[in-house]
This record gives C-alpha cells, structure tokens and sequence, in this order.
C-alpha cells in the first residue's frame, strides 16, 4: 500500500493519472483511515477517472454503481429472484406435494411447507447488486459510487448506513459484514448539495479544472504524440476560454478530445482555421461557439505579434522559404 | 498542536463553515498518519477531513493562512530589525549577552533575576515571546475585537496584560547598573539601543497579533454576512454582482424544490395492486402473476398564468420570480406569462427557447409587446387581460399576480380581478411591500385583497422560496 503522500502521486502517475498534491494527499488518507471519499467538481475534470485509477494502483477490484433518479435498494444492493423462485415453485410441485402429504387440513400443510420456506430465502435465489458485491467480496475492492448527486435523497439515506458500518441487513438472511472494508469513491457534480450527514462521514475531495502547468504536464502523458507548441497554446487557449461565461465550460477531457483531433488532423500550431473547424470538440453550445470565436481571434493576434517581436528575422524568414518552393516547381 | 487545531476549528465554525465533532476527530486521525512537516499536505488534510464545501474552499485557505502563518515571521521580522542596529556597534547578540552575564555574575546577580518577559526580550527568545504574547492576549480578550477602531485598545490591553512597562523599567534598570559596574561608554549605548529596539518590537508585535485576531473576526463576519443576506436581502437594492450571485441561488432553491417534487410523485406511483390488470397481464404466464401492476393515483399539475408588473420598481422581484417559475417548468402543465406596467402584453412566446436569462432580461424590457416607459396602471392592465385573456384561464389553473398595487391613483377596477379570481383555481398576489404600507397613499392592495385566496409579502428569497414551496406542493 501507499506509505507517503509523494507515494501516492508517483503510483497514481505510472497509472498515466497526473495530480497535484491535494488529490495525492486526499488518496493516501482514505487508504490510511479507511474512509469514503467524495469527489465532487464540474464535469469532465476526472473524478471518476481517478477513482479508476486507484482501484488499478492499489490492485483492488472496481465496482461500479452508476447512480440515477428511482434508483433503489433493488438495484444498489440485492433482489430477490421472483421469476427464479416461481420457476422452482413451479418445478418442484410434486415435491411439495410429497412434503404435504398426510396433512389433513390447510393449517397443517401451510406449517409443513412453512418449515421448508427458508429455502426460498436463501443466497440460492438472491442476486447481489453492486453493494452487497462490493462488501461480500473476498478480494480487495474499491467502491465507485458515481454521480452521486443523481440519486434520491432517500438513497443517499440508506446509502449512509452503509458506508458507516459497511454492513447490511437483509431481513431474511441476517446481517452480512464486509470482511473485508472496500475503499469508497463516489463522486458528484453537484446537480444538488449532498446531505451534511453523507458528507460527514466522508473525506472531502475538490476537483477544479486544472492550472496551467498541470493541465500541460496532464496532456505530455495522456497525447505524448502532441508538439510541444501545440500543447502550450492548446493549454492557453483552454485556460482563456474558463474565465469565459460560458453555458458549458470545457474541461480537462475537452482539451484531451481536442489535442487528440488536432494530432488527427496533423496540426503542429494552433490556426484560426483549425481551431475554427474543431471548435466543436470542446464547445457544446452555439452561443458558446459564438462568444469564444472573439477572444480566439485576440489570443493569436497577440500570439502573432509576440512571436514577431520575439524573432523578428524568422518571421522574415518564410518568403525565401516560398521563393525555394516555387523554384523547384 | 491539538489545541490550536481545536482554536483553529472553532474559528472555521465561526466563519459559518460546518465541522462537527467526528470530522475534528478525523482531522485528528489523519495527521497520525502523516507528517505535519509539510505545509500543503498539512492544509489538504485539514481541509479534506473538515471542508466538505466546494464552496467553503476558498474561505477556508484564506482563514488557514491567517491562522497557521505567520505570527511567528511577525516576530521575527520585528526584532531582526532591533538587533540589527547592533551590529552598527560592531558586535552582535550573543558577544554582548556574554558580556552582560559577566557583569551581572561579578556585581553579584544574573539574568534569571529578571520577569519572564524582561529575559524573554533581552534574550530575543522569540518562542517565548510568541507564547507570552497569545497568553496576555488571551487575557486581555482580544479575540472579541469588532472593529478597526479598538486595535488600539486591545493593543494596549495586550501590552498591560504583559507587563511590558515593567519589563521596560527592569530593563533600564539593568541597563544603568551595568554602566556603572563597569560597561565601556560605547556597550552601554548600545545595550541602550538594543533595549529601546527590543521594546518597540514587542509594542509593534502585540499591535499586529491585535490586528490579526481582528482580520479573524473580521472575516467571520464579511462570510456570514455574504451568505444570510442574498437570502433576507430586499429586492430592492441588488447590485449588478448580487443579481448574478442571485441567480445561482434561485436555481439551487429550484433545484431543491424539484428534488421534493419528484419524491412526491414517485411516493404517488406506488398505489395499491390493481388486480384487474395484474391478472389480464400475466395471463400469458398461465395466470402465475409475474408483473404485478399497481394502481396509479393521478396528481395534475397546475397550470399557472404569471401576471407579472415590470415597472422599475419592481422589475427584480419580477426577475427571480420569473427565473424560479420557468426553471420549476417541470411541475406545472403549462406557464403563460404576462408582463405590464399599464398595457399588458403576453410574453410565453420569449420563454421557448432555451436560455431563461436572456429571456428574462427581454421579457422585463416589455418583449417588445408592451411600452415600459409609462406609469403603473394596474386597473388597465387587468382590463386588458379581462378582454383578451381571460379564456387562458380554468378551474386549474393558479394566477400569480406580482405588484406592488401602486395605482398611480387610476381606477383600479377591482372588477377585473374578482372575474379572474371567480374562473381560477387560485388567485395569489405577491407584494415586495411591507403589509403595513398597502392601501395607504397611491396604494390599492386593500382594493385587491378580498379577491385573492393568497396576499403575500414577498421582498427577499426566503419569502419567494417559501411561497414557492407552498405554491407546488
């Protein structure tokens, strides 16, 4: 396991997850103390990526459980197979027959089959949803509670019972404890406060869109392809374009889709042309479009003028260059 | 450290951020397991473990800079300045501290003699001073400073609580008992400096501690403030920044409001087993019920007819009334909406797209279907929509008038309303006065009131939402 906090940074970097040292710190204590934590953040900045990652960092088994409005214990956690049970019913009616014979009256041949009743309520005809999977486990497993934000109040209700105790109760069967305590990451994008008694009992986690450095460090990993120019204006356009009102602000998997579309389109250096025809990678709305489309312009006529304040000979440069390729034509 | 973390989350609950006794705990837990050395690491702990707010963050950072940083590098920095002028005498601290304790051995005393504070300054020993500096401080209550004004006061208290002024007179006293057993004329004036160094460090010490705990309470204060207010905040005086901040905080209630609706219908869902169905169903299954098919109660939404008065005087509360409607669209069957501030004009068509901030802005600015530049004139207004509307409303349907029933002394043809009032399900009239001021002056609310089922003040957010709240469920 984790035995630092730098620890933590470096395996969760071998797993090609780049961080700063919040998240890094956050991790190593949910290891240590054993405790859920909730990651919450805008869209798209790799919450549940990182719940991912350390699953495959710390060899812990995923489980997943996707979160949405009705969902309820049913699905979360466990069922009982009705149509399975009505099959056996149905199968074994001469068993039952067997079983009854000799009663003479109801009374009698409802307490013979009442004693045989436990079968039907056995681990034979359940079907464990992700939580009871997550705590009955034998292996060492990590919990994603995703988008949790989506789910009821009342399932955030019972969902405290068992993140508290990592136990459940299911009437029939009894209470079953986890043997082993999974690691819990549920993650939210804040379509409404979670309860103050979930967030108690969770470590905190706050995932903004990144800084500059870190979103350029985070592309050298994930698109190492890229040329390095194109990462950094890539980055500076993307860190212009959050200080925009926008209805949708792009985010760290945007910049990823949109290094990895330019790359397709074999750009070395951000255009207005280009970023005009890939603008809807990263921007989902057409007001959005619209409103990034001036400050676009801005960005690269400064970039223009730096570059030719900068190395003013090289700018001068490219006619000769024009003047050799129409030589050899 | 366990009771400056205790201080230090006391002070996080008093800025309104929530830490109860297990997450103190778990702060506690987790700087077990990790070295408090680092500075990052040990904010992130703290914050993980206490902060459980996006929004809380940066208040928080704010408050753990003031807290853990610092006083320390005041100090520092304050008497660095003093006992630097002694090296203008060519010598340094430790070369005259021998010195003195030389003296003082031979005329028969020794540095222990001295108070506590007077050895502390004399030595510099800053971790004494800081500890002696937070006690008197403790003391002297400087943790209820208000305002910029008791600085002083509190500084003062500080000092008194010390002893400062002892210190000073033990000091110049010790001062000229050397000089005259036996300190060269340039040691003494500069043991005379140092001192004199040494006294104002510490007065300039204890004025930044005073101003610091103030920056602490200060900043409680600002915190609690910014967040009680948007709520109980008048409508009427917004700034441009509240109005955005405004906006975040109407949807969030929105948001809330829809979470209990969909709870409620789901809860209407769940009826009793409806035999019928269930059998005719499951008949091919050889009538072994399957699917079982429950009996569903039906609830209808309302429908809601917005009769909203856009004149400046009450342009905002019509704004947010008008943002919470349209992003609650969900609940009601259908919304029209109206706007006027003497003709009257309809305004749904501006809500079909998508964006309801603009739609807003437009809508307020008279949607291009009424004039906004005339005087309030409710009795026209509701004539007009006597005549021409008056159709768009059945016995399902909630009107929501939103006015301050300032007539501008019109006729204000009650009429109207009661004919609204007799075809709609409800009739509920929010008002951003104060009851006690309708029907006085140009004022016809009490012309207006028989005729609604709901008169409601409504001149913040808390009031809207509630009766928001009351209007859907």
């Amino acid at each position: 396991m984790f035995d630092s906090v730098e620890k933590v940074r470096q395996s969760l970097a071998e797993q090609a997850y780049i961080c700063d040292a919040k998240i890094a710190t956050v991790v190593f204590l949910a290891n240590r103390l054993e405790k859920p934590v909730l990651v919450e953040g805008p869209a798209g900045v790799g919450k549940t990526e990182l719940a991912k990652v350390v699953a495959a960092a710390t060899g812990r088994n995923l489980i997943r459980l996707q979160c949405y409005e009705g969902l309820d214990e049913a699905k979360a956690l466990y069922e009982w197979e009705y149509s399975k049970q009505l099959l056996y019913t149905q199968i074994l009616k001469e068993k039952f027959t067997a079983v009854m014979a000799g009663a003479t009256t109801i009374r009698e041949a409802a307490e013979k089959v009442g004693r045989e009743d436990s079968v039907f309520f056995s681990h034979h005809f359940i079907v464990p949803r992700p939580l009871l999977n997550a705590i009955t486990s034998d292996t060492p497993t990590l919990l994603l509670v995703d988008e949790v934000d989506k789910s009821d109040p009342e399932f955030e209700a019972f969902l405290l019972e068992v993140l508290s105790d990592f136990q459940v109760t299911v009437p029939e069967l009894g209470t079953i404890r986890a043997t082993r305590r999974p690691l819990v990451f549920l993650t939210s994008n804040n379509a409404r406060e979670m309860s103050d008694a979930l967030k108690r009992r969770c470590l905190h986690l706050y995932i903004d869109y990144p800084n500059a450095e870190l979103e350029q460090r985070i592309l050298d990993t994930k698109v190492p392809e890229a040329d390095k120019r194109l990462v950094e204006d890539l980055v500076a356009m993307m860190q212009r374009l959050r200080e925009l009102d926008l209805k949708k602000v792009p985010s760290i998997s945007e910049t990823l889709d949109w290094a990895r579309a330019l790359l397709a389109l074999n750009a070395s250096e951000l255009t207005e042309d280009l970023v005009n025809q890939t603008f809807s990678v990263i921007l989902k709305y057409e007001g959005d479009v619209r409103k990034a489309q001036g400050e676009l312009s801005k960005l690269l006529q400064r970039k223009t003028a730096e570059a030719e304040a900068q190395a003013p000979s090289r700018a001068a440069a490219p006619p000769a260059a024009a003047v050799k390729k129409g030589a050899l034509h | 450290m366990q009771k400056k973390i205790l201080e230090f989350t006391n002070i996080l609950r008093k800025s309104g951020i929530r830490v109860s006794t297990a997450e103190a705990i778990d702060a506690f837990h987790s700087l077990d397991e990790l070295s408090i050395d680092d500075r990052e690491i040990f904010r992130d702990a703290l914050r993980t473990t206490m902060v459980k707010r996006g929004e809380d963050v940066p208040a928080y950072d704010e408050l753990f800079e003031l807290f853990w940083s610092g006083f320390y590098d005041n100090l520092r920095q304050a008497f660095g300045q003093a006992t630097a002028g002694l090296e203008a005498f060519g010598m340094d601290l430790e070369q005259l501290m021998q010195r003195l304790a030389e003296l003082l051995r031979a005329s028969g005393g020794e540095l222990g003699d001295l108070s506590e504070l007077a050895r502390a300054l004399l030595t510099a020993d800053l971790n004494a001073l800081e500890q002696l500096i937070r006690e008197a401080a403790g003391q002297a209550g400087s943790g209820r400073i208000e305002n910029f004004l008791q600085v002083g006061f509190y500084s003062r208290r500080t000092l008194d609580q010390m002893g400062l002024d002892g210190a000073r007179d033990e000091l110049r006293d010790l001062a000229a008992r050397l000089e005259a057993s036996g300190l060269s004329a340039a040691e003494a004036q500069a043991l005379q400096r140092l001192i004199e160094g040494l006294l104002e460090a510490a007065r300039r010490s204890v004025r930044a501690f005073t101003e610091r705990e103030l920056q602490k309470q200060n900043h409680d204060y600002m915190e609690k403030f910014r967040r009680e207010t948007l709520l109980e905040k008048s409508f009427y005086h917004l700034t441009e920044d509240e109005i955005r901040r405004m906006r975040e905080v109407v949807e969030r209630l929105a948001q809330r409001i829809k979470n209990v609706l969909s709870i409620r219908r789901r809860r209407l869902k769940r009826g009793k087993l409806d035999l019928h169905t269930t059998l005719r169903r499951n008949m091919s299954h050889g009538g072994i019920p399957f699917e079982l098919v429950f009996k569903q109660r039906k609830k209808d939404r309302p429908k809601l007819v917005i009769l909203c008065d856009v004149s400046s005087s009450v342009a905002n509360v019509s704004r947010f009334m008008l943002q919470f409607m349209y992003s609650l669209q969900e609940a009601f069957t259908k919304i029209r909406s109206f706007v006027f501030v003497a003709e009257l004009g309809e305004v749904t068509d501006l809500f079909q797209g998508g964006d309801i901030g603009a739609s807003i802005e437009k809508a307020l600015d008279g949607g291009d279907v009424i004039n906004v530049y005339t005087r309030s004139n409710f009795g026209y207004a509701f004539h007009t929509f006597w005549q021409n509307h008056l159709a768009a409303i059945d016995n399902k349907t909630t009107v929501l008038v939103l006015g301050d029933a300032r007539n501008n002394y019109n006729d204000p043809r009650a009429w109207c309303l009661r004919d609204i009032h007799l075809k709609a399900k409800n009739l509920v009239w929010l008002n951003p006065e104060n009851p006690s001021a309708w029907g006085f002056g140009d004022s016809v609310m009490d012309r207006y009131m028989p005729h609604c089922d709901l008169a409601e003040e409504c001149r913040n957010l808390r009031q809207l939402s509630a009766i928001v709240d009351r209007l859907i469920l």
